[in-house]
């Protein structure tokens, strides 16, 4: 699509890379693409310009992705349909992707860690979740007074965050690997052991 | 090769560090760079993506871009080297500090990516979908360092 310019001549690296972009994948991969990601509703006009097609084309697409559950619809502020990531189709496509690399053994380990750290906020900062730590940050910023307390940072808030929902990710594919095990006949035959 | 960016700053970005996009980001970088290795500081719970460069720009022996991606989609892409010269890519709010910059996307350039107002400029970096903005940022890379110069970094534009 860009054979007027050699690979490494540009005059915009936006324009650049996305010719690149659409001269390799289709409308339906962008759009997919980019809806995998957009987890706050969006109209379809916003997920058309990111894609690099046409609102209709967008449409089209994500109406497609609605009925297999990758994307949930809902009414946006103005009556137009808006389209994000169906929260639960993300859970499902990261628990593959976990139990892909890590097995069962090696992923309870890991989640009573994770289970840890998270327990280990809570007692240490005195609050359970990272948004209430969050709202300590502003008042303690607002007082100046807290030179007891601990100091609070940013980071901390979104480590905690992260840990909390890559732990839902976790546990979800510990759920699927044990249900799995008591589901499929087969193996559940060969391995002769019976589910407590 | 510091194991910490040489120079932080008070921003920070929104959100939860987004596992699922940094892992389409490491499987696009290890499509489409050679000189690049992609790995996640952790798989389960990863707070960054490392990408580990064979090569470095202007002598630098070898390299390192620390990727970090939120589910708000905002973002850093911090390059360090074996020189010690660093600089970044960042979308994020910065409450109006960096005067250059007139919306979220901004640079920090080098040597030591700076975060004084006065140095930080205006992104070239436009669009937000991770898989342009990382095509972006390898683009920008690979001109660098065939040109090996920094000056392509933040140009946006690389004419015959």
């Amino acid at each position: 699509m860009s054979d007027r310019t050699l690979p490494d001549e540009f005059e915009d690296i936006n324009e650049a890379v996305s010719e690149e972009w659409v001269s390799e994948t289709t409308p339906y991969e962008r759009v997919r693409h980019v809806i995998a990601h957009t987890y706050e509703s969006v109209s379809v006009d916003a997920i058309a310009d990111d894609a690099r097609t046409s609102p209709k084309t967008a449409r089209k697409h994500l109406n497609a992705l609605a009925n297999e559950g990758f994307v949930v619809t809902a009414t946006g502020k103005h009556g137009g349909t808006t389209y994000r990531r169906s929260p639960e189709s993300l859970v499902v496509e990261q628990a593959a992707d976990i139990l892909e690399q890590v097995s069962t053994d090696e992923l309870t380990t890991r989640i009573a860690e994770m289970r840890d750290q998270l327990s280990s906020y809570q007692s240490e900062y005195g609050v359970d979740s990272p948004e209430e730590l969050a709202v300590e940050q502003t008042n303690q910023a607002l007082s100046e007074s807290a030179s007891a307390q601990r100091d609070i940072d940013a980071e901390t808030i979104q480590e905690w965050q992260t840990l909390r929902r890559n732990l839902a990710f976790a546990n979800a594919a510990l759920s699927i690997a044990n249900a799995q095990r008591f589901v499929d006949g087969d193996r559940h035959l060969t391995d002769g052991s019976v589910p407590a | 090769m510091g194991e910490t960016p040489a120079t932080t700053e008070d921003h920070s970005l929104r959100g939860p560090i987004d596992r699922p996009a940094l892992i389409t980001i490491r499987d696009l970088v290890d499509e489409a760079e050679p000189l690049a290795t992609p790995q996640l500081d952790d798989f389960l719970n990863p707070s960054v993506l490392a990408v580990s460069l064979d090569d470095g720009l202007c002598g630098a022996t070898s390299a390192r871009i620390d990727v970090q991606w939120t589910t708000q989609a905002d973002y850093k892409f911090h390059y360090t080297d074996s020189k010690d010269v660093n600089f970044r890519w960042g979308k994020h709010p910065h409450d109006g500090d960096y005067i250059s910059v007139s919306d979220l996307e901004h640079y920090h350039p080098p040597p030591d990516a700076s975060s004084n107002p006065d140095d930080v400029e205006d992104s070239c970096i436009k669009q937000s979908p991770e898989e342009l903005v990382t095509r972006a940022v390898l683009k920008l890379w690979r001109v660098a360092y065939r040109t090996d110069s920094y000056a392509p970094l933040n140009a946006g534009s690389n004419p015959p």
